[in-house]
């Protein structure tokens, strides 16, 4: 035990003393948390410029409709004199889309058929199924309160869908979606990327021979090397989780006594996965780009920023098998819906299984080097 | 020699990478106290054997000892009785001396009160005290070297194992750590030191193992290997390299050796010799620079067994 905490101390010390090293594990969960409260945590975060053609000229109904537009607030509108000039504005991509009211269109609003035409930039087909969403749900809302007061009846639709968002809890936004994926990123990247230089730091600078040499066993070596890089990691995790809550305030449940054993067995995961091509990598240039490779695929798999259920067939069956992607949906399923420690049994028993089955690999490889 | 009971014990060890072989059935002990010195040029074989006695590198064949433990079947037990220092420096650069020294006691699971005695011991033995609480980045050399014994010896260990310990120092702090050894050995420690100089392995050793090509090519007291194998006294000759073919023509009736630019002559009589040889050198226009009387070193003795030199440009080619 002395030697293993002996490692561990020495790692930690020599950490704190490399000034730059310390600056990024600090700077690297400050500027993902910044850079995503700047994305996310607006309450409404999208906005597109639209061009308007208005050929049937300054109408009662008209002036309304693009008020009416305009406070949506996902909207800016931009006029224009003709469709010709708005068109190359939309080709310039100066404006997301272009809404023609058509000459007539009050008369025939009267006559009820109206109709207007929206022309959307398809380079983003998400941003342009909003745009239509939007602009379709706008309309259908301003025929009613003008069908209300034009005939003094209530409108009433054919079919009424009566859709509502279940939440469990209190009702959840962007940015409560965002935080327990961001949380992940120390579990994948902090972890892999601190375990990593551990053995393959020691063997460029020779020092691995002075440990070698010693009596010490080679899984007390990786386990004081796993609780340096635990620490670390546990660094990242925490400024990560106070930021959050400082900048973004997500209505989430912070239930530590549930998130931190997924948090440790997910460090675990990721510091496992580092020693082993810490073992395998040459040199700390090829380990830690094989590191930051792996960790960069990974994160597509397990679900950090979408669903899993998003990617095609094959790569939701890969991401079954990766354990990370277990951490990723147990704090999800935790601070989102409220998980119990029932609810997350599966998880923790897979991440259990497999720290151990990365370490038994990690041992493997190291002792096979050692023994070269 | 020490007369105590033996320490270490290599039976027929032999280590092959591919075709080469880098440990050649290779036998030797050493007794308890000992001071015990492998001398030989690089890819003699030293580091190789000393890296399978501190069990950093597997063994073909052979048998090893140490302190009555199997290599083989107790490594740990074996490694916590060895203190190991390689020719490079194994500190943790931003870290200070002490805690260097923390760090490897506790690779050996020392507890407090053994540490601060051992930081004592090296403090007044290997003088590092002036220094502990420096950080290795602004040691010297000398300082890094002191600093890195006394890590490699912490847990107090009956053999110390030295690699090349003086390699590339200046001679006055060579010889500075030439008695920080003889220290140790008189704090009872056995040392086995690997060397290609033959005045260390001359100064501190009490018996020379000859390594040429993974072998033992010789093995005694340096005294005893200078006289049974160096021979007696000889006539060392040096004449400008233009005349060194015709000098060694001149010189072929008696039994000399040529290595390098310089001739060495075995003489029964050296004073009576060198009047004749340079007489007879001068009578065939060949006029030496230098001639003068050597005692036989431990290199002659090198130069016999292998028809060349151990020196540091030599070993370092």
């Amino acid at each position: 035990m002395n030697s293993i905490i002996g490692i561990a101390v020495k790692d930690t010390k020599t950490f704190f003393r490399e000034r730059g090293t310390v600056f990024w594990t600090i700077a690297f969960p400050v500027l993902i948390m910044l850079l995503f409260t700047a994305i996310f945590g607006r309450e409404i975060p999208f906005n597109a410029n639209i061009g308007i053609v208005n050929e049937d000229g300054q109408t009662q109904i008209t002036e309304s409709v693009l008020s009416g537009l305009s406070s949506t607030g996902f909207l800016t509108l931009r006029n224009f004199s003709d469709a010709a000039e708005a068109m190359r504005e939309l080709n310039a991509t100066n404006v997301r889309a272009v809404l023609t009211l058509p000459q007539g269109f009050t008369q025939s609003l009267f006559l009820q058929n109206a109709s207007v035409s929206l022309i959307i930039d398809g380079s983003n087909l998400d941003v342009a199924r909003l745009i239509e969403d939007g602009i379709k749900t706008f309309f259908r809302e301003y025929y009613k309160t003008f069908h209300n007061q034009t005939y003094n009846e209530t409108y009433v639709e054919p079919i009424v869908v009566n859709a509502e968002t279940s939440f469990v809890g209190e009702k959840k936004g962007y940015k409560e979606n965002i935080v327990p994926g961001m949380l992940c990123y120390p579990l994948l990247f902090s972890s892999m990327v601190v375990s990593t230089g551990a053995i393959v730091y020691e063997r460029e600078k020779g020092t691995l021979k002075k440990i070698r040499a010693s009596p010490i066993r080679p899984i007390n070596v990786l386990f004081g090397k796993t609780l340096a890089a635990l620490f670390q990691t546990t660094i990242s995790i925490f400024i990560m989780v106070v930021l959050a809550i400082l900048l973004l305030s997500p209505k989430l449940n912070w239930d530590f006594t549930l998130l931190v054993p997924i948090m440790f067995l997910g460090s675990m995961n990721g510091i496992a996965l580092g020693l082993i091509v810490s073992c395998i990598g040459r040199s700390p240039q090829e380990a830690s780009n094989a590191a930051t490779t792996v960790a960069i695929v990974l994160q597509f798999f397990i679900g950090m920023y979408f669903p899993i259920d998003y990617l095609p067939e094959f790569m939701q069956q890969l991401g079954r098998i990766i354990p990370m992607t277990y951490a990723a949906q147990a704090i999800r399923d935790i601070m989102v819906r409220n998980a119990t420690l029932g609810n997350i049994a599966l998880p923790l028993a897979t991440l259990t299984i497999s720290t151990i089955i990365l370490y038994g690999i990690g041992i493997l490889l190291y002792k096979r080097w050692v023994e070269k | 020699m020490s007369e105590g009971k033996t320490i270490i014990q290599v039976e027929d060890l032999a280590k092959h990478y591919g075709e080469v072989k880098a440990v050649d059935g290779v036998s030797f002990s050493v007794q308890e106290g000992e001071t015990f010195g492998l001398l030989g040029p690089n890819g003699a074989g030293k580091t190789t054997l000393m890296e399978i006695l501190c069990g950093l590198r597997r063994f073909d064949n052979g048998r090893v000892t140490v302190c009555d433990f199997d290599l083989t079947k107790n490594p740990y037990r074996v490694k916590a009785s060895i203190g190991f220092c390689p020719q490079e420096t194994l500190l943790y650069d931003l870290l200070s001396v002490r805690e260097n020294l923390a760090f490897s006691a506790s690779l050996y699971s020392l507890d407090r009160k053994k540490f601060k005695e051992r930081v004592e011991f090296s403090s007044k033995v290997l003088g590092v005290g002036e220094f502990l609480n420096k950080k290795v980045e602004k040691l010297s050399g000398g300082m890094k070297r002191r600093a890195n014994l006394a890590a490699s010896i912490i847990h107090d260990p009956p053999i110390i194992i030295l690699d090349e310990p003086t390699v590339g120092f200046d001679p006055t702090i060579k010889r500075e750590f030439w008695e920080l050894i003889k220290n140790l050995k008189a704090n009872g420690k056995t040392v086995l030191l690997s060397t290609h100089d033959m005045y260390e392995a001359d100064e501190i050793c009490e018996r020379v193992a000859i390594m040429e090509k993974g072998k033992i090519a010789a093995l005694d007291n340096p005294h005893v290997l200078k006289k049974t194998i160096g021979g007696g006294p000889s006539l060392l000759v040096k004449v400008k390299e233009s005349q060194q073919d015709k000098a060694c023509r001149l010189l072929e009736k008696y039994d000399c050796t040529v290595v390098d630019s310089e001739i060495r002559v075995s003489a029964t009589n050296p004073w009576k010799m060198m009047t004749e040889v340079s007489e007879m050198l001068a009578s065939q226009g060949v006029y030496a620079d230098r001639i003068e009387i050597v005692e036989p070193t431990l290199e002659d003795v090198f130069i016999k067994l292998s028809g060349r030199k151990l020196t540091e440009e030599e070993a370092n080619r």
